[in-house]
């Protein structure tokens, strides 16, 4: 399973091969963490940061934010509302489709419906 | 399938292509004024917000059930502009108002026309301001309630059936994008290509109708018709609601009425201009050129539709360009 601070720096790395503003320094600066700490964090040294900096070093990195969250062992905040409200019917929902391939949880994806016009 | 994901449409084909996707929003905006000038192209000020219209049927007209598609507000003679984001599958997309396609001002059919063309190019095209009057200009998106003949609908129809947006997306052919990638991934250009109240009241309808000039031009399809699977193509009625009735419709309330155009370059906040590199620009249509625009209409009526239609004095453009630079056109308050 891929860890999150293997997961930061490979990313950030990979960028900074191309354009030195992803340096360690200036990507922590741009998410406003000390560059020790996210220095740490990608080590495996520090947990994850909080959801908010998490978020934002997903958009600095072109990542994912819920797959940035996921590997920190979070979920989003906004999920977490959706849950609350109905935790019976998406607590069912969720166990119900954790098996299933990808394809068959695309399709309760809801789509704009188009009608006769 | 379309997929409604923080007030923005958005298309994607996965039987086609993995990354065949596209998105739509609305972007308010100002009212650019309906005089003999032709005018840069104002700042987007946030997005419209977009709901499921199936989310409130019971509290919707029939005829607005039956469309499907999604639900928007608009303020009476509040302009709005089309953002199209793609990260490099090309698209072809189909805009009308009531029905009647703003490229051509012919009556809509889902199909592609090419001769002329009806269509916009994603992401060659990146947003679309109004109706293709002539080459190079268009006439802005104005909302007006449906009923009273401003609509680019009643004046070529007679009649008020539609209103609001219809939007149909293709994705290109999957053997014609592999083609294309492969080709650009050989030219040195690629990395610098363009990434690509109803309680007591029927809810009014909205149409769209011409306003103000305004600089733009239409591209030109560079790939032919025959890049587009028309098999795949996905559509959405974007049903207009006057954004007094959004909130009795959907609890929330809508957002507040933009500055004047004046008010905005008296800030001395930008206005931008579009250069689009070598890409030609399709002619204008001589239908929608003949129509009346809303102020020029309001004359002949003796009405006042645009309040606060004066013209700013010197505007303060910024310069855009297709290739080297982001094309973000947005100025939030």
């Amino acid at each position: 399973m891929n860890h999150f601070g293997d997961v930061v720096r490979e990313r950030r790395e990979r960028l900074r091969r191309q354009d030195r503003r992803y340096s360690l320094r200036q990507v922590a600066q741009r998410i406003g963490l000390e560059p020790a700490y996210l220095s740490k964090i990608e080590r495996s040294e520090a947990a994850p940061p909080s959801e908010a900096a998490t978020v934002r070093l997903a958009g600095e990195l072109g990542e994912d934010p819920d797959v940035l969250l996921a590997l920190a062992g979070k979920v989003s905040r906004d999920l977490q509302d959706i849950i609350r409200k109905r935790p019976r019917l998406f607590a069912e929902l969720i166990r119900q489709l954790k098996d299933a391939p990808d394809h068959a949880v695309l399709r309760v994806v809801r789509e704009v419906r188009d009608g006769d016009w | 399938m379309i997929e409604l994901k923080e007030n923005e449409l958005h298309f994607h084909f996965p039987e086609i292509h993995e990354a065949a996707r596209c998105s739509i929003g609305f972007q308010r905006t100002l009212r650019i004024p309906d005089d003999d000038r032709t005018w840069f192209l104002p700042p987007g000020l946030g997005e419209f917000p977009l709901r499921h219209l199936d989310d409130y049927a019971t509290l919707l007209p029939d005829g607005w059930r039956r469309r499907g598609g999604v639900i928007m507000p608009m303020h009476q003679a509040e302009a709005l502009w089309i953002n199209f984001t793609a990260s490099g599958y090309p698209f072809a997309v189909k805009v009308a108002t009531g029905k009647i396609c703003a490229i051509t001002g012919e009556a809509w059919v889902d199909h592609l026309n090419r001769d002329p063309q009806d269509y916009v190019v994603v992401p060659e095209q990146p947003w679309l301001d109004g109706y293709c009057v002539e080459k190079g200009v268009i006439r802005q998106f104005v909302a007006m309630p449906l009923g009273e003949g401003y609509s680019v609908e009643e004046q070529l129809t007679g009649a008020a059936l539609h209103g609001g947006l219809q939007i149909v997306a293709y994705p290109m052919k999957r053997e014609r994008h592999e083609a294309l990638r492969a080709l650009r991934e050989h030219c040195a250009d690629y990395l610098n290509a363009p990434a690509m109240m109803v309680a007591d009241a029927q809810p009014q309808a909205m149409g769209l109708a011409p306003g103000g000039r305004m600089k733009q031009e239409i591209y030109d399809d560079p790939y032919g018709l025959d890049a587009w699977d028309q098999r795949h193509g996905s559509r959405c009625f974007v049903t207009i609601a006057n954004s007094r009735q959004w909130m009795a419709i959907t609890g929330e309330c809508p957002p507040t009425e933009p500055p004047t155009a004046k008010q905005y370059t008296e800030e001395g906040l930008p206005w931008f201009d579009y250069y689009g590199g070598d890409a030609e620009a399709v002619a204008g249509s001589a239908t929608l050129k003949g129509l009346a625009s809303v102020a020029q209409m309001g004359d002949e009526k003796g009405e006042i539709p645009l309040p606060e239609n004066e013209t700013p004095l010197a505007p303060h453009v910024i310069g855009l360009r297709a290739k080297g630079s982001h094309r973000v056109r947005e100025f939030h308050e």
